[in-house]
């Protein structure tokens, strides 16, 4: 796949706090990645170095291959973080603005309005509209010229339920029609459902990187619960199926190690003369995955 | 370079703060060329009119209209603060302009206002020269127009110093405050503090408004006298201050190239956030 944006040893700080330290990422064409983190994990710091909004202290970063510059930009659309126009001026002339810099036609503002909802709107002032519709001019300007990359920096900061919605469904419209997708938020949820590759920052640092499925899959988790927990924990501990077991409200979690199936520790359990009650395989959620690196 | 002018154009034709000051300029400029002569009856034996004609007029007017450059200076760095406060600046770089550009645009701006401005004087002054020169000539009506460039570098002169101080400070009070102080007060006191000293001639201010400096009104006055009888081809003498005027035009336009690239620096480092 053709690589989209390469980062390489980036660095940033700001007097004291380091932003973000060494990073390293390479997003290749038609990805949906994710960048998540807490508040002050770097994410936006890195947006903003690789979108010419800051510098970077050190490291370098690629667009398409090549040294960074302005005119690539014109072929990437981005939103980083609360998006600024004009107050003063309507939602069209707003976008005529942006269409110059991009050096293109008028003709796709309609477009971009209307998939963003804001065609009837497009007389008002940018200054009137509602925080939501704010954020949707935001997405409608990134989506001008149909860019080959979508660069957004929490879309759905600030936005009511049915606005987050709205703008998640625009922007997995997109990742359906094969857009590259660079998505910064701290909502998992969010991440998980549009994005297919995720790195996790903390401090400014790269926890982990990969396919979310593969995140996800990196161990497998079993509940179990048998007529004797707790004989059945000393034996699994003994044994050498399963990482880690623990006791949760009644239930023994289990961490398998790795090729160790659910089929092997209930027959393990069955050589054991114990009966299983209840055997559910959890699914590990982004979230619990992304809370266990990030506690670390 | 049209792409840009194009930008600025939608940005400040329908950005009212900007449309008042300019017609406040206008205003200005022209009640002030409507005054002027009108003051001139009701000062007795001395007659201003001889000031007002050709080719005289190009020398008195573009210095008594030298200060409404500070006008124009305001509006950059209203302009300018305003991009910073809507963080504007932030959104241009994001969609594809460099901060080469985000300058060029200024630039391109501060150049199209001067023109226009050196425009109006010209015309102004045409049409005064027309009414009250007695005899006339193309000759005698177009000599003294080259002052017209001098006052159009004049006008650049201080518009890129606005935006220098406007990039700078960031903040629209602060910024107009701190250029205001400069022109008016800096720049004079140290004009006094060093008058003993030929340096006080290469001050910013100083050396921009000796680009369009005080005409010898004393000699015309005497002429006056001593000839009642208008004539028109008879010029009066800018005063012989300063520096030689080849030396005070690089001065000024080192101090203009000085701004511009102190301005390229900050855009270049400053963060948009």
């Amino acid at each position: 796949m053709k690589e989209i944006l390469t980062i390489q040893g980036l660095s940033k700080s700001y007097k004291q706090i380091k932003a973000i330290r060494n990073l390293d990422l390479e997003i290749s064409e038609g990805e949906a990645y994710g960048i998540l983190g807490p508040n002050g994990s770097g994410k936006t710091t890195t947006l903003s170095i690789v979108t010419g909004i800051i510098r970077q202290d050190s490291g370098q970063f690629k667009w398409f291959g090549d040294e960074p510059e302005a005119s690539q930009r014109r072929s990437i659309g981005s939103l980083i973080e609360a998006p600024h126009f004009y107050p003063y001026l309507n939602l069209e002339r707003n976008l005529k603005i942006v269409c110059d810099i991009k050096g293109m036609p008028y003709g796709d503002i309609e477009r971009v309005l209307e998939t963003a909802q804001l065609a009837d709107r497009k007389k008002s002032r940018f200054s009137a509209l509602s925080l939501g519709m704010k954020q949707r001019l935001g997405i409608a300007a990134a989506l001008l010229g149909d860019p080959r990359v979508l660069v957004l920096d929490e879309p759905t900061n600030g936005l009511d339920p049915e606005g987050i919605a709205e703008v998640r469904e625009i922007v997995l419209e997109q990742v359906q029609r094969g857009k590259t997708l660079i998505l910064a938020s701290h909502i998992l949820s969010e991440v998980e459902k549009i994005c297919n590759h995720v790195a996790i920052l903390k401090k400014g640092e790269l926890l982990a990187n990969g396919p979310v499925r593969e995140l996800l899959a990196e161990d497998e988790i079993i509940e179990i619960s048998c007529n004797n927990n707790q004989d059945l924990m000393i034996k699994l501990k003994g044994s050498n199926l399963v990482k880690e077991v623990a006791i949760e409200n009644g239930l023994l979690v289990v961490t398998l190690n790795e090729k160790v199936t659910p089929a092997e520790i209930n027959t393990f359990t069955f050589k054991s003369n114990l009966v299983i009650h209840h055997m559910l395989s959890r699914k590990r959620s982004l979230e619990s995955q992304f809370l266990e690196l990030v506690k670390e | 370079m049209r792409r840009l002018l194009h930008i600025e154009q939608i940005k400040l034709l329908n950005y009212n703060p900007f449309r008042i000051a300019l017609g406040i300029y206008f205003l200005a400029f022209s009640l002030g060329l409507i005054i002027y002569p009108a003051i001139d009856k009701q000062i007795p034996v001395i007659s201003l009119s001889d000031l007002f004609r050709f080719p005289d007029v190009w020398f008195f007017l573009t210095w008594i209209t030298e200060p409404y450059n500070i006008l124009l200076a305001l509006i950059v760095i209203m302009i300018t603060t305003k991009e910073y406060s809507d963080h504007t600046f932030k959104t241009q770089v994001i969609f594809g302009l460099s901060r080469a550009e985000l300058l060029l645009q200024k630039l391109l701006l501060l150049v199209l206002l001067a023109f226009f401005a050196t425009l109006l004087l010209g015309v102004t002054t045409l049409i005064l020269g027309l009414i009250y020169s007695y005899k006339l000539t193309f000759g005698i009506a177009m000599e003294n127009t080259w002052i017209l460039g001098r006052y159009m570098v004049s006008s650049i002169a201080y518009m890129s110093i606005g935006l220098l101080v406007a990039l700078l400070i960031k903040n629209t009070a602060l910024s107009l405050l701190t250029f205001l102080a400069f022109r008016v007060f800096v720049d004079p006191v140290l004009f006094l503090i060093l008058r003993k000293y030929e340096v006080k001639w290469y001050l910013p201010m100083r050396a921009t408004t000796q680009l369009t400096p005080v005409p010898d009104l004393i000699e015309i006055f005497e002429r006056k006298m001593n000839n009642p009888e208008p004539v028109d081809n008879s010029t009066f003498n800018i005063l012989p201050e300063g520096l030689p005027a080849w030396l005070n035009m690089l001065m000024v336009l080192l101090y203009i190239s000085l701004a511009i690239w102190l301005s390229y620096r900050i855009l270049q480092r400053r963060r948009f956030s």
